[in-house]
């Protein structure tokens, strides 16, 4: 038996895997005790170990045809000729010609492999990864006021004290099912608050006296925060001592709000000043300071993936602040982390401008610091490059990279404006995809390199609380599929790069330790070993008998000052405008049965059975619009692509807005819709609103 | 390049904000008379209500080097020839002046009032105004406001909510220019209902002065009213008085193009309440802000002012108490193609009223009912987004959905009870069929409750309906002849409760 984690979300529900080639039988898994899952597992981590045996799993490297088809080569023959198509076009065209796109389900050890291989093999500056589209406007907004972004700056187990806890835009009841454990005690109190155009199906959970649900207009999150704090400070609800304090910037902050009183908040958002008023109390009755038992304000993708959603964040920041909830011993702010290792994976070196540790790549002192690490001159390291949405629309441009490495990410269905994208790709002269199934993003490859997945390797992963787990290996990886520290290990001596190239977990991970030692996600202290004898280690942790940071900001922020910071921020709105050509707006989603692109759930029968297709929920006074009373096709058209999917009639959803749930490919494929704009300062791009036309797919 | 804007009021305030975000190099200087730092007007009445201090209607103001906010500031003259604003303080020199002077509120001509505003008399206009009637409220215990319109209404529903006994007069009905007749005494039945006297059709002769004080409101047919406040809300005029001593056109306000320029001189324009556009004088904060947006950008962008059409006016109140929301076209002005929808609810004094002009929603008034005034505001003036059934539009966004049951008998087979691990009703029926006879056995079989465990109640409710319609089979050896796909028929009981 072997005790590991779920592949999939960030909750990382512990299980226990029975079998497998190691132990003889099939592999079965079960869930285990352990605080964030309580002994629970949603069917996707049931069902995970299918993924295992997948019938179309690539065992052989495969290179792209004349005729456009694949076919088998060597590993050796692999290798050499990428190394040599690399070392072409980088003495062509430089090696920012080169890029790499990474992703958030890889371990810590990948990760962190990954961005020194493109440092230091490809010497290219132009690396990103897909939590860009994740995570990267909850990690803009808390670096800015807090100065850390860690998911939650408390283990998940805290919200179970509090009266109130608010999720801005996150479905957990369909991403990650066993966390609405948490929830219970506050429901019991009646303190579930819910903002989300949708009643989904954690909506539904503020139902019965358990809370309260907010359905406000798509794209309109950073107006009703501003329209809270403005009440908290109008009223003279806010926790002046801890703002006298611990907070600077408050009065840029009170001034800011000043123009946004309930009366103009209630005509954007479509929530009343009633409930306005009426939310701004109960938040300030559970906060210490009037003797509340701690309230959590927690954002997820639906409030964070907009043009403005650094913004949005930075004004849930605030007003949790307000509260003097952050620090608390009850409440605080925290990001809800979507991918398994989504924490993890924007800490160590993948993102565009960071070096491992958290530390920014542009900073003198910790270019110094890691190429000590990496055993290079800090003059080796390139300067930051530009984020997804930037890099993916260069792909192929006349000044843009000519080659791609593609690393646990799908973004031909994950990309806004996928279809752009897609011929982006098809520009390049150099697609190497690394993937254990063939993805549609494989598809279009030159090669892909099977790699192992999951079950089949050690490593670490960081949950969404920036708690350090174990992924242990239990079964033996098929004949001819290799981890992708073997790949980078052996391009690197092919690309004559500096530095070593360990394939073994333990010891690129005692390495990432070293290198994130002093940096803001300081994982020195945590070892494989302390890991294995059972201990609970948060980051930072700078040394082996640090006991690890549960909770963050307890007694100051790490910023310059120690003191938080408010920061004052300005309403644009979405990017895209309703018009009588697109009169509709679009929102878009996860379900129950599929964890991002789909790429490893639409594998597995039993999730794919229950939830094969697409679907478009409309309400039914817009279905009747339209013309549609039953199970039909809707298309779906934006100024940059369409879609079609069956519609599923339901008054959850607001009558001016449709949902459509984004892990499909194809026609069903969402983001061909959805809008490539991104946040100014996090890059991240609008999937979460954006103008449509909806029509019969008959008509 | 240097900028001057006379009046730094929320239009003033705002156009300075946005020029010095846009153009970095201009030199601006912002000058008002109040020596208050720029503050929200709009919520003057919450202040004299108590739901908001100074400090929350202080604005962000652009200090900074470049941008120079002087409070305090009274500006004498203009000299248009040297391009100079004269103040006690000094000359400031411009290469565009900008008037953001505002208006003024306007005092009634009646006896009592003509040599100044005795003491206890009160406009409503400036942050002063609205902190001497706050701090009036204290000692008094009669008020009277003069005037119903949404100004009026505000500053009624203020006192009252500072335990203040208001008497509003309205010259015709309470919001008048808002309200259809009908609508308007639902409107009165609510603020009658906050202990608020509504006079309607009243005139004011004269106001009563003892001592220097006021102490009554005396109307034309004889009535009085004894006050220890009163408060004037009777409507407000631009203010063109220096635009005017400095020779520019004037009319109601400072007149000025579509790119919001005097005709006479280039260099000053008038934005806000005290320019008169071709479109008119709008009183109103949002083309203010629009005219101020638009001059920012055509400075800073060297082009033409774009100013974006208004939409339909829309009155909000502010009101302690009261709800009353008014958008574009009311029932008596909508044309005879357009469909009026309402709803009365007098007893709650709530009533929607909403116009339909083909695809479009073009009239919404709504007294009494916040979450539909908010929702309808939404949904105001989007194109091609009517419901089918305008109807809908007054059930808001829920209200269609169609209630599930929850009780283990009831339950459709098909029912999802475990949605971490998409187990239905009739998926614990087979499994209990099977044998599964205990919540462990049901869990291990179906994998309900081994999520979330949110459903554990409603696994153990159909449990105990199991067993309760099967009282004598516990140990449930399958038969293999029961019809499972939904609960089987052959169960006595159970058949029957389906």
């Amino acid at each position: 038996m072997t005790d590991t984690h779920c592949p999939y979300c960030a909750l990382q529900c512990a299980m226990s895997l029975r079998g497998g080639v190691l132990g003889g039988d099939p592999v079965s898994a079960e869930p285990r005790a352990f605080p964030t899952n309580g002994g629970g597992m949603c069917q996707k981590g049931w069902t995970s170990v299918d993924v295992l045996r997948v019938t179309d799993r690539v065992t052989q490297p495969l290179r792209r045809t004349l005729s456009g088809g694949f076919e088998e080569v060597s590993w050796d023959e692999a290798l050499d000729e990428i190394a040599d198509r690399v070392r072409t076009i980088t003495d062509e065209d430089g090696p920012d010609a080169i890029a790499v796109f990474g992703g958030g389900g890889l371990t810590n050890e990948k990760a962190y492999q990954l961005g020194k291989f493109a440092r230091l093999a490809l010497r290219t500056r132009n690396i990103d990864y897909n939590g860009r589209f994740c995570m990267s406007s909850a990690a803009a907004a808390a670096n800015r006021s807090l100065g850390v972004d860690r998911g939650l700056p408390f283990p998940l187990t805290d919200l179970n004290d509090a009266d109130v806890i608010v999720l801005f835009g996150s479905n957990i009841a369909d991403t990650m099912p066993p966390a609405v454990q948490h929830l219970g005690p506050v429901r019991e109190r009646g303190g579930l608050v819910v903002v989300d155009p949708r009643r989904s199906a954690t909506a539904r959970l503020t139902e019965d006296g358990a809370g309260e649900h907010v359905q406000l207009v798509p794209g309109t999150d950073l107006v009703l925060l501003l329209g809270l704090l403005h009440i908290a400070f109008a009223e003279g609800l806010v926790d002046a001592a801890y703002l006298a304090t611990r907070v600077d910037g408050v009065d840029e902050v009170r001034r800011s709000v000043a123009e946004w009183w309930p009366e103009r908040v209630a005509a954007t958002t479509g929530v009343s000043e009633t409930q306005l008023r009426r939310l701004t109390r109960t938040l300030a009755n559970a906060s210490p300071h009037r003797g509340g038992r701690g309230a959590f304000l927690l954002t997820g993708r639906g409030s964070e993936q907009h043009v403005d959603g650094t913004d949005t964040v930075t004004a849930v920041i605030s007003l949790a602040l307000a509260f003097g909830l952050v620090g608390a011993e009850r409440g605080g702010y925290g990001a809800i982390t979507g991918q398994g290792n989504g924490q993890g994976g924007r800490e160590h070196g993948q993102k565009a401008d960071q070096l491992p540790g958290y530390r920014m790549i542009a900073d003198p002192a910790a270019r110094a610091h890691v190429a000590a690490v990496w055993g290079v001159d800090p003059q080796v390291i390139p300067g930051p490059g530009v984020p997804a949405v930037e890099l993916l629309m260069s792909l192929g441009q006349p000044e843009g990279p000519r080659a791609l490495f593609v690393h646990g990410s799908n973004i031909l269905v994950s990309s806004p404006d996928a279809d752009v994208v897609r011929r982006r790709v098809e520009a390049l002269d150099l697609v190497v995809v690394c993937d254990f199934v063939p993805s549609e993003t494989a598809m279009l490859a030159d090669f892909i390199l099977p790699v192992t997945q999951w079950a089949e390797e050690e490593g670490t992963m960081t949950g969404l609380e920036g708690r350090v787990l174990r992924r242990r290996r239990a079964v033996e990886a098929p004949p001819g599929v290799r981890s992708e520290l073997e790949v980078f290990a052996e391009l690197a001596r092919r690309l004559d790069a500096p530095g070593t190239w360990s394939i073994a977990p333990r010891e690129v991970y005692d390495e990432l330790r070293r290198a994130s030692a002093g940096g803001r996600a300081d994982y020195a202290g945590i070892s494989y070993d302390r890991l294995d004898a059972g201990e609970a280690l948060y980051w930072p942790c700078p040394d082996e008998a640090h006991p690890g940071t549960p909770r963050l900001f307890l007694d100051d922020f790490p910023t310059p000052s120690g003191r938080a910071r408010m920061v004052p921020v300005r309403v644009v709105g979405p990017d895209d405008t309703l018009r009588s050509e697109a009169p509709v707006w679009l929102v878009t989603g996860r379900v129950l049965q599929h964890y991002q692109s789909g790429a490893q759930t639409r594998r597995v029968a039993k999730l794919n059975d229950s939830m094969p297709r697409a679907y478009v929920e409309i309400h039914p006074v817009l279905a009747g619009r339209i013309g549609i009373e039953g199970i039909e096709d809707i298309r779906i058209t934006s100024k940059r692509g369409s879609m079609v999917a069956q519609a599923r009639i339901s008054a959850d959803i607001r009558p001016d807005t449709v949902f459509v749930p984004f892990h499909f490919a194809d026609e069903g494929m969402v983001n061909a819709v959805t809008n490539a704009a991104t946040d100014p300062i996090s890059g991240m791009p609008e999937f979460k609103v954006c103008a449509v036309q909806i029509a019969r797919a008959q008509a | 390049m240097k900028v001057v804007v006379v009046g730094a009021g929320m239009v003033g305030n705002r156009f300075v904000d946005e020029l010095g975000r846009l153009a970095p190099h201009i030199e601006i200087d912002l000058l008002g008379d109040e020596s208050y730092e720029p503050y929200n007007r709009v919520m003057l009445t919450e202040l004299i209500a108590g739901r908001i201090d100074l400090a929350g209607l202080t604005l962000s103001t652009p200090d900074s080097g470049r941008v120079r906010v002087r409070a305090g500031v009274e500006v004498l003259e203009i000299d248009r020839d040297r391009r100079l604003v004269m103040t006690p303080d000094g000359a400031f020199a411009y290469d565009l002046l900008v008037l953001a002077t505002g208006a003024r509120a306007r005092v009634l001509a009646v006896p009592g009032l003509r040599d100044g505003l005795p003491r206890g008399a009160h406009v409503v206009r400036r942050l002063d105004d609205a902190r001497d009637i706050a701090a009036a409220t204290l000692n008094a215990s009669r008020a009277v406001v003069i005037g119903a319109g949404p100004l009026g209404v505000e500053a009624a529903c203020a006192m009252r909510h500072r335990g203040v006994a208001v008497t509003l007069i309205a010259a015709t009905t309470l919001l008048n220019r808002d309200l259809d007749p009908a609508v308007s005494r639902v409107a009165a039945d609510h603020a009658a209902s906050l202990g608020i006297t509504v006079v309607p059709g009243a005139q004011v002769a004269s106001i009563g002065v003892r001592g220097g004080r006021v102490d009554a409101v005396h109307l034309d047919d004889g009535r009085c009213f004894p006050a220890e406040i009163i408060v004037m809300a009777c409507g407000s005029a631009p203010d063109i008085g220096l635009a005017a001593a400095a020779g520019l056109d004037t009319n109601v306000g400072v007149i000025v193009g579509h790119d919001l320029r005097t005709p006479a001189d280039p260099a000053v324009c008038a934005i806000g309440d005290c320019a008169e556009t071709p479109a008119g004088v709008s009183g109103l904060v949002a083309p203010g802000w629009a005219q101020a947006r638009a001059l920012a950008r055509s400075i800073a962008h060297d082009s033409e002012v774009d100013l974006p059409p208004i939409a339909g006016s829309a009155m909000r109140l502010k009101a302690v108490g009261m709800s009353v929301v008014t958008m574009g076209v009311r029932a008596s002005n909508a044309r005879l193609e357009d469909r009026v929808v309402s709803l009365a609810d007098p007893r709650e004094h709530r009533h929607v009223e909403l116009v339909a002009r083909g695809d479009t929603l073009v009239g919404v008034t709504c007294v009494g009912a916040p979450d539909l005034a908010a929702h309808l505001s939404t949904q105001f003036e989007r194109p091609g987004m009517l419901p089918a059934d305008p109807m809908h539009l007054l059930m808001g966004t829920a209200a269609m959905g169609v209630a599930e049951s929850a009780s283990p008998t009831s339950m459709p087979a098909a029912t999802t009870v475990c949605r971490c691990n998409g187990v239905t009703k009739g998926d614990l029926v087979h499994a209990w069929d099977a044998g599964a006879s205990t919540i462990e056995a049901l869990a291990g079989a179906t994998l309900a409750t081994t999520g979330c465990g949110g459903c554990s109640k409603l696994v153990c409710g159909i449990l105990e309906w199991l067993q309760a319609s099967d009282p004598t089979d516990t140990s449930q050896a399958p038969d293999g002849a029961r019809e499972t796909s939904v609960p089987a028929s052959s169960h006595g009981k159970r058949a029957d409760d389906i």
